[in-house]
């Protein structure tokens, strides 16, 4: 594959020092398992320069419950996480998320980090030797637009740019208020990404690594569930999946928060079909107009109406499944 | 070339392969399956799609079934790895198995799912049918075998267990 | 005077009239595959793994653009990358005259278009070259490309694989863009550019054919309803496990090959041909073969032989062995198969089933199949047309894989489908109802089968019977969309069928010499795409000869002079098995001789092993020869050849015997109807809400004739059906429209089925006897993957009410479907 160079950090504050040392020409390493995908396709038309090992930083692969919160690694596995029975049991839709991330291979390897930072799996995007220069590359056009965006995003483009952010795990955070430390800064995961760029999965800098996500104790009463669609029932990425959380009190919806994923630029937090539900009772009906609410607006392009239908029937789904 | 002096180039690296230790200098862009077969000439681990989607360059680090097509050998020093010539050399169960419930037809996949299979193994020596699906279902052949392998891991378990 | 040998003649149009009564090891279960623990312990050798001292590896630059012409190239950067070893350009003078076809094919080792292969029975309207034909495919390296991918311009070999492809990014191409076709049908109108002007600048027509029996539109006015239905079918392609790779040595006058080929020794032919090396100075080896579902070598195209004179070119120049190898997305390129095919049906029935007439209109981008074959094989249906037209485009060359019958099945189920469900009536009803050969009845194939020797089975009906019961059809068959299950899905069940092949056609030939130590070897050359052949020939030569099964082995990776089939048309069992039981039991009768035979040498005269009898009172069994009438009285095999085959001091000729058998020239044979077939039953559960498709079970039901091996058969079975649930569900090579780069060329994006697609399979294997092949058996492997596909999408319309017409049967086009039954208030 496409050369560069390659260094093992032993701290994160030794990670910052070469991210910074790169000036954006270098990417940090964990699986692996999609950064290495950059340099066999030839993707970019400049490869990053260097890969910062963070694999050997002590602390980062660590799961722990602290003062009510969960406190999950950057470099914790997914398939750790898909298997612990106390995460089965509290997080629910996190559980999901990670369980039926890609293969089981690529989950024993892949992390929680990785699965949150990853970058576009649009197909012109990864075409190998940078085939079609697009916007997300920093060109000035978007080849999904007249062409095949049967994957794309119904809900718009995002500065000429109609790739979906493919991450499993992301929606599953978001809806349970996880937040991301990183080594500058803490925000809710809902809030890392960027309003107008396309160039950029998250607005995270060049020098900035994930610590760890901090997830907060559930509230009585609250359950959350995951759904994903794709072709293969295994080792696919998304066509679209979403997560819910609802929290009853008897039978009414004291809370909701609903995000979907694959269908927009980032995450995609349909908050006025969440508010719609707030205060009903959850039944088939009810979490069908959720469904109809949460994709209002949605822009489909020439080959991907079915996702629209397929995000309606996700949020109903995965809502009638927090009863 | 390899850039021996650069900072950030190829490093003399020790791998744990199979029990033995491969003192070797790597550059940053060879992957281990690369390493082990183009370099040690342990060809079992096969290429189908060289780009972690299919299972068939499976081996077994740290105890955990990983896809050494994605894995840089660079990072791999201190990190014990078996590949499926060491269940071969030792006569893994599995292997006989898999030959007995004809869990293969052209082969090229087979070692992948082998491998992944005694991973299982060690972790659960008694899987029912729902786990050995699981720990199979990221493991691509398209000849098709898919059932014969909850035969074959079955047939092995219970060999093992005596 | 040993017992007179019993063994069919060649092309057989009775059944095999000399089959056992008993057997120990055919059709028997519980036998360990003698390829299985090299394969599965991964010290089988593949192509991939060869490694000779020396060898440089080579890559061939592969044209990013569909349709373009080569300007100019220069090499200047890519030849300073440290170990590159040399560069060839397509403007070489070894490269002169080189193309893979026409005059270069002198042993007839390929396809001969339009000069009656015998399964294009129809009356050709436009005669086409073989270049054509093959869609521009068969080329070695050209200045121009004709398709995203087409090796062009520059190979190139280096001492690593690391500096042959940082080397081939360097290559500096100057390319003048042409506009591109992807479209048949836009294809065909006046004005379309030429898709591949250097073969044709005027017209993308490529072929057109007409096959018609008797009257359809005489057909159509006898029908109570004419329906009419359009289908269209994008392109799919094999994915085969092993990427492509090969690696030659060129020294001197002698070269070898190793290469991961189907029908190798024809590619040997053709590598004779362009090289000018004679056969007996190239020498073939043929590691296992990691897939191949017909494309492999099948026929002469750059993918698969044109990259061979490139690897010896640059072999012959460097005095090294050089490997060229594809990566996963190179092995996309080359092949895709019935890209995009168009069908129009008008189909004529009574209202009792029956059906009176069907016509096919069709337009296909490159190469397809004809849809109408099977409606000829396998039904009384008297009225038939098709009209075929193939367009040129600028999607990868087309040929067939598992099966080339993909579309006659696919367009034999569609109408056998919708006409059911346009009388209201059971699928399984319909096809009994309209069951037969060549426009004749049930009727006349019984009197047939009396006829020639076969037992007169009703193979249809119990293959129906058998599947309805597996699937529970009595109870779970219901009219379309009419099912809504408790967990809110809506419950399909489908079911379809077909003749059931392939037991008509190819040649092969093999020696079997027995060692001294009564160890026999089978001496055959055959690539092993895995489906068992080492050990089945194997069984067929230790039944035959009485022996020890593991004292019969078969290594077939080096040339010995005999070439046993590959699967092509899965014919390779009937023709290699009739071989294997030939020579066997020649052996076995050489063997008694042997044993009751005094050997005499000048001054000694050795005693056989049994001096008091003659060849018809002795047996074998378990490796040991013994008397009929006085079993204890029993030798070893190797007592009876001790003294042959031994260095210098051999005392007989070894036994040693050679078989060559004919099942039929390439194509079908006039005359020899099909009769046994293959029905299939299948389940799906589809969500209304998402579209989203679970497979919940296939039944797989083939009448094979015989089963040698069951465990074989059944493989075939559910590696059919998960390989056609991959085509249905999702398996498509799709091109951008604009610029016709391959999107999905990866095995993320290209779905090939996974562990999880199918829930369960069930496979039932009828054996009635009627198959053409040794022991009454058929065949079985193409059919499973070839007929999976639409029976899931019948299963699919039966949950939903309505047809997903546009295949694959993605989420866009079930949605799509849903939405649709909606309107009409299905349910």
């Amino acid at each position: 594959m496409v050369r560069f160079k390659h260094f093992d950090a032993s701290t994160i504050e030794e990670a910052v020092a070469l991210l910074s040392k790169f000036e954006g020409r270098a990417k940090v390493i964990a699986g692996g398992t999609d950064v290495i995908g950059l340099y066999k396709d030839n993707i970019l038309q400049k490869p990053y320069e260097a890969l910062i090992n963070i694999k050997n930083i002590p602390g980062l692969e660590e799961m722990k419950e602290e003062d009510g919160v969960l406190k999950l690694g950057a470099l914790v596995r997914l398939e750790d996480i898909g298997h612990n029975a106390m995460i089965k049991e509290k997080y629910t839709a996190l559980a999901l998320a990670a369980r039926y991330t890609a293969s089981p291979h690529i989950r024993e390897m892949g992390t929680i980090g990785g699965n949150v930072c990853q970058n576009s799996r649009c197909w012109y995007y990864r075409c190998p030797n940078n085939r079609f220069p697009c916007a997300r590359k920093g060109g000035d056009e978007c080849f999904a637009d007249d062409g095949d965006n049967r994957y794309h995003s119904i809900f718009g483009d995002v500065k000429d740019c109609l790739a979906v952010n493919p991450s499993d795990t992301l929606p599953a955070l978001i809806v349970l208020g996880a937040k991301v430390v990183t080594s500058k800064r803490t925000l809710d995961v809902a809030d890392m990404f960027p309003e107008k760029d396309a160039t950029k999965m998250n607005i995270l800098d060049d020098d900035e690594i994930v610590v760890e996500f901090q997830i907060p104790e559930p509230v009585a009463g609250m359950k959350s569930s995951w759904k994903k669609f794709a072709i293969r029932k295994s080792i696919d990425f998304p066509i679209v999946n979403c997560a819910s959380v609802v929290v009853s009190s008897g039978d009414a919806v004291e809370d909701v928060r609903i995000c979907l994923n694959a269908v927009y630029y980032k995450p995609y937090v349909p908050t006025r079909a969440a508010d719609y539900l707030k205060g009903k009772t959850l039944d088939e009906e009810a979490a069908e107009t959720t469904g109809e609410a949460a994709v209002w607006g949605a822009k489909p392009l020439a080959m991907n109406e079915y996702k629209i239908h397929i995000a309606k029937g996700l949020v109903k789904q995965t809502l009638l499944d927090c009863k | 070339m390899a850039n021996v002096e650069e900072q950030g180039g190829a490093k003399l690296v020790t791998l744990q392969i199979n029990g033995d230790e491969h003192h070797l200098v790597v550059e940053p862009q060879e992957t281990l399956r690369e390493i082990l077969v183009d370099r040690i000439g342990l060809t079992g681990t096969k290429e189908m799609c060289d780009r972690g989607a299919c299972g068939s360059c499976t081996v077994i680090m740290d105890g955990r079934p990983v896809l050494s097509c994605i894995i840089l050998a660079i990072e791999c020093g201190g990190h014990p790895i078996e590949t499926i010539e060491q269940l071969n050399s030792q006569e893994h169960p599995l292997i006989q198995a898999y030959a007995d419930n004809h869990a293969m037809q052209c082969g090229y996949c087979t070692p992948g799912f082998v491998v992944t299979a005694k991973a299982l193994l060690d972790r659960n020596p008694d899987p029912s049918e729902e786990d050995i699906t699981t720990a199979l279902e990221g493991n691509i052949c398209r000849c098709g075998t898919y059932p014969a392998h909850i035969w074959a891991v079955q047939d092995a378990a219970n060999k093992l267990k005596g | 005077m040993s017992e007179d040998l019993k063994i069919m003649e060649d092309e057989p149009l009775v059944r095999d009239r000399y089959i056992p009564e008993k057997f120990q090891f055919l059709g028997k279960r519980g036998i360990s595959r003698m390829d299985g623990v090299e394969k599965a312990g991964g010290t089988a050798q593949y192509t991939r793994d060869v490694n000779l001292p020396g060898m440089l590896f080579c890559k061939i630059l592969a044209s990013p653009y569909a349709n373009a012409l080569v300007k100019s190239v220069d090499t200047t950067k890519a030849e300073a990358v440290p170990g590159v070893r040399a560069v060839l350009r397509f403007d070489d003078p070894e490269l002169e005259g080189k193309v893979l076809l026409g005059d270069n094919t002198k042993f007839n080792a390929g396809h001969q278009a339009s000069d009656g292969q015998a399964f294009y029975k129809g009356k050709e309207e436009l005669a086409v070259t073989q270049e054509q034909w093959t869609q521009g495919g068969g080329r070695v390296l050209d200045g121009f490309a004709w398709w995203e991918g087409a090796p062009s311009g520059v190979a190139i070999a280096a001492e690593s694989l690391q500096a042959a492809e940082e080397a081939i990014r360097l290559v500096e191409v100057d390319w003048e863009e042409r506009p591109v076709v992807m479209n048949p049908i836009e294809a065909l109108k006046p004005g379309a550019p030429p898709a591949i002007p250097e073969l044709n600048d005027k017209s993308n027509l490529l072929r057109k054919v007409r096959i018609e029996h008797g009257d359809v539109e005489k057909g159509f006015q006898e029908a109570d309803k004419v329906i009419q239905f359009d289908i269209r079918r994008r392109p799919y392609t094999a994915a085969d496990a092993e990427p492509m790779s090969n690696v030659i040595l060129w020294r001197g006058d002698n070269m070898e090959i190793w290469a991961h080929q189907q029908q190798p020794y024809d590619g040997k032919c053709l590598l004779s041909a362009v090289t000018g090396i004679p056969l007996h100075k190239i020498k073939l080896h043929i590691p296992y073969q990691g897939c191949h579902f017909g494309h492999g070598g099948n026929p002469f195209m750059h993918h698969t032989h044109g990259f061979h004179v490139i690897s010896a070119i640059l072999s012959k120049r460097t005095g090294r062995p050089v490997k060229t190898l594809y990566n996963r997305r190179e092995n996309f390129y080359g092949l895709s198969q019935d890209a995009d095919s168009n069908t129009h049906f008008k189909v004529g029935c009574k209202d009792d089933g029956t059906i009176t007439a069907v016509k096919i209109d069709q337009i296909v981008a490159k190469m397809g199949q004809y849809g109408i074959d099977h409606f000829e094989d396998n039904t009384r249906i008297p009225n038939l047309l098709l009209n075929y037209v193939e367009a040129q485009t600028n999607f990868a060359p087309a040929w067939w894989f598992r099966c080339e019958q993909n579309h006659n099945s696919f367009c034999f189920s569609a109408v056998f489908a919708h006409v059911a469900e346009a009388v209201g009536l059971d699928p399984t009803e319909v096809a009994l109802k309209n069951d037969g050969a060549e426009g004749k009845d049930m009727e006349y194939l019984s009197k047939f089968k009396i006829d020639h020797g076969f037992p007169d089975r009703d193979s249809l009906a119990e293959c129906i019977e058998k599947g309805k019961s597996a699937i529970d059809w009595d109870n779970k068959w219901h009219e379309p969309g009419k099912k809504l299950l408790p967990n809110g899905k809506l419950h399909g069940i489908g079911f379809t069928w077909d003749h059931e092949w392939d037991d008509n056609r190819g040649s092969a030939s093999a020696g079997l010499i027995m060692h001294c130590d009564g160890t026999v070897d089978i001496l055959a050359q055959k690539p092993d795409v895995g489906v068992g052949p080492m050990t089945t020939n194997c069984e067929v030569v230790a039944e035959e000869m009485g022996l020890k099964l593991e004292d019969v082995n078969w290594r077939f990776f080096e040339e010995t002079g005999f070439q046993m089939m590959t699967p092509d048309g899965s014919c390779n069992l009937c023709t290699d098995a009739y071989v294997s039981l030939k020579m066997a039991r020649k052996a076995r009768k050489t063997l008694l001789e042997y044993a009751t035979t005094s050997i005499k040498l000048i001054d000694i005269e050795y005693p056989p092993a049994f001096p008091d009898h003659k060849p018809e009172e002795l047996d074998v069994k378990d490796s040991m020869v013994f008397v009929k009438a006085d079993p204890e009285n029993t030798v070893h095999v190797s007592e009876v050849v001790k003294r042959a085959t031994l260095n210098q001091n051999g005392t007989r000729a070894p036994l040693f015997e050679w078989a060559y058998h004919r099942q039929g020239r390439y194509g079908c044979e006039e005359g020899r109807h099909r009769l046994c077939r293959q029905g299939y039953f299948a389940e799906v559960e589809v969500d209304p809400d998402t579209g989203q498709v679970d497979i919940k079970k296939i039944v797989n039901v083939n009448d094979v004739g015989k089963a040698l091996s069951p465990e074989t058969c059944e493989g075939q079975q559910y590696g059919g059906a998960y390989m056609g649930a991959g085509r249905v569900m999702g398996e498509e090579v799709i091109y951008d429209p604009k610029t016709g780069v391959k999107l999905n060329a990866n095995l993320v994006d290209y779905k090939v089925a996974t562990f999880r697609d199918i829930e369960e399979t069930e496979n039932i294997l009828v054996e009635t006897g009627m198959g053409y092949g040794p022991y009454g058996l058929v065949g079985i492997g193409e059919d499973c993957a070839t007929v999976v596909p639409f029976v899931v999408a019948n299963a699919i319309h039966n949950a939903i009410g309505e047809w997903v017409d546009d295949h694959p049967a993605n989420p866009s086009k079930v949605i799509q479907a849903i939405q649709k039954a909606k309107e009409k208030g299905v349910y």
